[in-house]
């Protein structure tokens, strides 16, 4: 009995040292990070100067400044407004509409259907950077691509950057993010066989009750995870955002993200925008883990 | 007449699924609003891409979508002349290599580790992975510069093969782990029994069968790498360790006005940048969507 | 109820090269069951699709009850369709998969439940009603789409293949409870297949099609007497008929090994030569005939197949289950003249 218990403890043991090499880079770089953010937040700890080399302790009074601070609501408002414009308006709409329309077209056999799809998919495999600085030449206001398409039919051209920057930003993190979404969809939506579609023509629903009847429920379940999941990812947006409008102009786009990278870096107060990066990983832990009880009630 | 008998067992073999139908051809009112949509939403995916071709190739190229003004190669000569572009673009391969390498051999090791271990809490720690790659890595923007500033890992590439490594490990211990799971455990187990270690089997054995897992986790690390600019930019600061990213983050940040962007030459770096994953994209879509499906970021 | 029309339907898809329906005519009164079998690829399918309106034919025309339907919707024709694969809604109960399409003309819901519930019991799945497809067996989800075309009242029944996913036994008895069925509620009925028996037990005519062209059609009598071409003798019965070159002497026809089969005075061919179709039961073993070596016995346990050889050419003949002669052994054969079919050598085209 002995013998076989140390057996299979022993094999475990191979097995747990094998994890050792990721557990240490994991722990380092992210358990660390946390706790480092969690610590450095109960601090003034500055980037130069006096609070550099001597961290003063201050307990809870970054956290009290903070949710204090009418900047910080603003922050909150322009996270909520951004994350409720791109992923849920943006995103989920215009991914779950390109599902629709893409599954219907494959199923009718129209061929095009593969070049659109990936059109899709290339705005969101390219790296953000790039993203960022094809979007700066597209609300460029004398010449880029969307004062063009407006001039074009008759309107006036819009200052994107400087006058509707909530706006172009959610725009252009749509233009980004949308294929996460019809991915999702359409893998659901290519589930259900073209029989059903036609067993129900021949019952006498048309199109519209189809919709509803068949395709619907088989959307419905999977609706509200990818909603969490489209804002979990959209809730961190930093570099797009960063190189549109550095959450400018007059902090109408600062969100959290940006928010804590300046005061960090362009504030120096390392120590308060620590308190704003644990804000933001507490917010994550929240929708992580009503992610993964809702995940898990699915299974 | 034994119909029965003899006519089922001679009758051939039962078809179980239908032969696949030839789909319908569509009307010419459908075909025409159909293809109305695909243009319309290819224009919107696929146009700051046609401006990014032309810009590079233009010598006077501004944000205007157009034929190259003047069309030339100056743009990439100048780029690897004046901006010294070679020297970033080997930064960048370096960097995106070794994070490739550091992340294949951890995953493996890891992804088979968790797969094989016995443990009651083994759900937990697969839990825990899970839960670290929902963790937006701009939350934790401030604290590992903290960290690293401690640690003495600025402006090292250990710092940062390390800390992208650990980034993209917790999706990519989930996919391996995925991969060694359907390996059947026979085979390892054949061959300890002849004599072979743990070790030995895993690299002899187990790993040339989960090559193609192996080929997606390096491909994603690479491009991970590739496109990482988040940490790029809270670590290095030195020009000669600058990567490609980085390259584009300063040139956007030192933009004052619309019209200082030097389109043309930023769009020849875009293009050369986006070669890798354009490469990597035509190759193997499928791969790479299933990859970035699960380890979305936001960034 | 109502008669269904073909006349002179062609259809052709873009990505095949011939056409898959080429020139179908076809009259099926009403209240007749009729199969129509043959080969994958032949046509049957796609002819039955274009009669439930989820094709529409390039030529001609297809009438319900003497009205036109071509251009007319799914819906609008009054037809129901039970597919291969059943194609009953996953997220629906067998009850709501089966009042689905009353609920879409708006019953209300206590007819809707009094229809179900009556039809359910016609077939045996009352009890079935709550549960989902996924947790019924193959023949129980067959039943419910059988269901749920039934509680429709359609003025024709079609069926593509619904037996073809069952286990031989269920497919047997199925097959058996359908024609009763379809006798009982009177209703024209197109069914499709490939399987030959079930054609012969199921149908009162069978139209048999060959690479989108109708060979025959018939009563299984007829089709199995009397087949209009080689296609037609080979593809009822089992084991096929036996089919033999053969030429003139006489007033005999002479096959492989020399053997000499007397002819039923019928003209032959006009370059003298011909096909002679023998059924494996229109052979007898006899000592006095035609010498021939047997290969294999086949017992089935009512009957004996017995696999011979004369000449070059393999025959199979159908005996008495205690016939049971040695492999390599000789025996005699004996062809009945009633049982001889004589085909067109070139065409396959049966000589009368």
């Amino acid at each position: 009995m002995a013998v076989v218990r140390r057996g299979r403890l022993a094999r475990n043991r191979l097995y747990l040292a094998g994890l050792s090499p990721a557990a240490f880079l994991l722990a380092l770089f992210f358990v660390g990070p946390a706790l480092w953010a969690l610590g450095s937040s109960f601090t003034n700890r500055a980037l130069v100067g006096i609070d550099a080399a001597n961290p003063r302790f201050v307990g809870l009074d970054n956290y009290v400044r903070l949710f204090g601070d009418p900047d910080f609501g603003r922050v909150i408002l322009n996270s909520v407004i951004f994350v409720i414009g791109s992923a849920i308006i943006g995103q989920f709409v215009l991914g779950l509409g390109l599902a629709l329309l893409l599954d219907y077209a494959q199923r009718r056999g129209f061929l095009a259907s593969n070049f659109v799809y990936a059109a899709v998919l290339l705005a969101w495999v390219n790296p953000t950077i790039i993203a960022g600085f094809l979007w700066v030449a597209m609300f460029d206001f004398y010449n880029g691509s969307l004062n063009t398409g407006l001039h074009v039919l008759g309107v006036q051209p819009i200052n994107w950057l400087g006058q509707g920057p909530m706006l172009a930003v959610i725009i252009a993190n749509t233009w980004r993010g949308a294929a996460f979404t019809m991915l999702i969809f359409l893998g659901a939506l290519r589930t259900i066989p073209t029989d059903i579609y036609e067993a129900a023509r021949v019952d006498g629903a048309n199109a519209y009750r189809r919709f509803w009847d068949h395709t619907l429920p088989i959307l419905r379940p999977i609706a509200a995870l990818t909603l969490l999941s489209i804002t979990m990812a959209t809730f961190g947006t930093f570099i797009l955002i960063q190189t549109l409008t550095n959450g400018g102009p007059a902090f109408q786009t600062e969100v959290i993200a940006l928010y804590a990278f300046h005061e960090a870096f362009q504030n120096h107060a390392v120590g308060y925008g620590s308190t704003i990066s644990v804000v933001m990983l507490a917010l994550n832990l929240g929708f992580a883990i009503v992610f993964l009880r809702w995940s898990r009630a699915r299974a | 007449m034994t119909a029965t008998t003899i006519g089922d067992q001679l009758a051939g073999p039962a078809v179980s699924a239908p032969p696949p139908r030839p789909k319908a051809r569509a009307g010419p009112v459908e075909w025409i609003i159909v293809h109305i949509a695909f243009v319309a939403i290819s224009a919107f995916f696929l146009v700051p891409f046609l401006w990014l071709l032309s810009a590079a190739f233009d010598g006077k190229a501004s944000a205007y979508l157009q034929l190259p003004v003047e069309p030339t190669i100056m743009n990439f000569v100048r780029i690897f002349t004046e901006h010294d572009f070679a020297h970033v673009l080997a930064n960048s391969v370096f960097v995106a290599v070794a994070t490739m390498i550091l992340v294949v051999f951890s995953v493996s090791l890891a992804g088979y580790s968790l797969s094989r271990l016995d443990l009651r809490r083994k759900d937990w720690i697969t839990y825990a992975v899970l839960l670290l790659q929902t963790m937006p890595i701009s939350a934790t923007m401030v604290p590992i510069y903290g960290l690293a500033r401690q640690l003495g890992l600025r402006n090292s590439y250990l710092g940062l093969i390390l800390i992208h490594a650990a980034i993209e490990l917790p999706f990519l211990i989930w996919l391996m782990k995925g991969f060694f799971d359907s390996i059947p455990r026979h085979l390892e187990e054949a061959a300890w029994l002849d004599g072979r270690s743990k070790l030995r089997a895993l690299y002899e054995i187990v790993l040339p069968l989960a090559r193609p897992g192996l080929g997606i986790a390096a491909g994603l690390a690479f491009l991970s790498a590739w496109a990482e600019v988040l940490m790029v930019v809270i670590l290095i600061d030195q020009d000669n360790l600058k990567t490609v990213p980085l390259a584009f983050y300063e040139a956007m940040r030192t933009q004052g006005g619309y019209t200082e962007v030097q389109f043309g030459v930023i769009a020849a770096m875009a293009v050369i940048y986006l070669l890798p994953v354009m490469v990597v994209f035509f190759a193997a879509r499928r791969l790479m969507v299933r990859g970035l499906m699960s380890s979305t970021r936001g960034l | 109820m109502a008669d269904v029309e073909f006349d002179e339907v062609w259809k052709q898809f873009a990505s095949q090269t011939a056409a898959a329906v080429q020139g179908l005519s076809l009259a099926i009164p009403d209240r007749e069951l009729l199969v129509l079998l043959g080969p994958s690829g032949c046509g049957k399918t796609t002819a039955l699709r274009m009669l439930a309106g989820l094709e529409e034919p390039d030529r001609g025309d297809i009438r319900i009850g003497g009205k036109s339907v071509v251009g007319l919707e799914p819906k609008d024709r009054d037809v129901a369709l039970v597919f291969q694969s059943y194609a009953l809604y996953p997220h629906l109960s067998a009850q709501d998969n089966i009042g689905y399409p009353l609920k879409v003309r708006n019953l209300s819901r206590q007819d809707q439940q009094d229809k179900v519930k009556r039809v359910a019991e016609l077939l045996g799945i009352g009890h079935l009603l709550p549960r989902r497809p996924a947790q019924l067996s193959g023949g129980e989800q067959q039943r419910v789409a059988l269901a749920r075309a039934i509680v429709r009242e359609p003025r024709v029944f079609l069926m593509d293949e619904p037996l073809s996913n069952l286990d031989a036994k269920l497919r047997v008895h199925t097959r058996t409870e359908l024609k009763t069925l379809q006798r009982d509620l009177g209703t024209t009925m197109v069914f499709v297949t490939h399987d030959q028996a079930e054609a012969m037990s199921l149908a009162n005519r069978i139209a048999v099609l060959n690479a989108g062209e109708l060979q025959q059609i018939g009563t299984p009598d007829e089709v199995y007497d009397r087949p209009a071409n080689v296609f037609v003798a080979e593809f009822i019965g089992s084991p096929p008929m036996n089919l033999l070159d053969a030429s003139r002497d006489g007033d005999a026809l002479v096959v492989a090994g020399g053997w000499r089969i007397p002819a039923p005075g019928a003209a032959t061919a006009r370059n003298g030569t011909v096909r002679v179709g023998l059924r494996p039961e229109g052979i007898t073993i006899d000592p006095d005939g035609q010498a021939a070596e047997v290969v294999a016995v086949e017992p089935f346990g009512s009957e004996v197949i017995i696999d011979v050889r004369v000449g070059d050419q393999h025959l199979k003949i159908r005996a008495a289950p205690d016939v049971r002669p040695e492999p390599g052994s000789n025996v005699g054969l004996r062809a009945d003249p009633g049982a001889v079919r004589l085909f067109d050598r070139s065409t396959g085209v049966a000589v009368r």
